[in-house]
């Protein structure tokens, strides 16, 4: 039964960890395309390219920030929280 | 490979001030609450510069970008935010799995640049106030 719990667990924490990085797959596709854009309007004003650069540098940065935090959850379901719950299974037990 | 443009050399700069002062900021709140160890000071150093890193891989691949052709630009970054996601997963789990990591310190860092474009932006708006 214990064993059936711990399975259970590191099942749960996989799982959750997997449907997490779903979100890691928009920022790449915003990301995609705000550059896209950017080149788009490169093209048709060369003399602002400093500034759309530094734009979609800050604006990229903001977009990968959603990404970061499906990594950061993703990592703390893969390694950190396993052991967690299963000490509190046998703390609980006891 | 091309030279780092100038605005992607200026712009990580200033990612690189905001985390060193960002990063500072933690080490005196964990000395604070007295939970400081060398820990903590390496698991700030291991991904404060890999989000500074990170950061720069990024402006490297939009000024690589910016010269092409807009699916060329779009696969591109896709591309790059993939294998960057990757390297950043590989250096957290290293922060996270090795004892002489702090698991907060390794994981708070990853944030900081995204505090640093938040300030930028009041920062500038503030500057606009103050030109009006």
């Amino acid at each position: 039964m214990l064993e059936l719990a711990i399975g259970i667990i590191l099942g749960g924490c996989a799982l959750g960890a997997g449907v997490a990085m779903i979100a890691g797959v928009g920022p790449g596709i915003g990301e995609g395309n705000a550059v896209a854009k950017a080149c788009e309007a490169i093209g048709r004003q060369p003399e602002c390219k400093s500034a759309v650069t530094t734009t979609m540098l800050m604006g990229c940065a903001i977009a990968e920030t959603t990404g970061l935090y499906a990594l950061v959850i993703a990592i703390l379901l893969i390694f950190v929280a396993p052991s967690n719950f299963i000490n509190l299974l046998l703390n609980a037990l006891k | 490979m091309r030279a780092p443009d100038r605005t992607v050399l200026r712009e990580t700069g200033y990612i690189a001030l905001f985390t060193l002062i960002l990063s500072a900021l933690m080490q005196a709140v964990f000395l604070v609450i007295g939970k400081w160890d060398y820990t903590v000071l390496l698991g700030n150093l291991l991904t404060g510069a890999a989000a500074v890193a990170n950061f720069f891989l990024m402006g490297l691949t939009v000024q690589a970008a910016a010269g092409r052709e807009e699916k060329d630009a779009r696969q591109m970054m896709r591309a790059s935010q993939g294998l960057r996601m990757v390297g950043l997963f590989a250096v957290l789990a290293v922060g996270v799995i090795l004892p002489c990591f702090n698991t907060v310190a390794v994981i708070l860092p990853v944030f900081f640049p995204r505090i640093a474009v938040m300030l930028r932006q009041l920062l500038l708006k503030k500057e606009d106030k103050n030109e009006k």
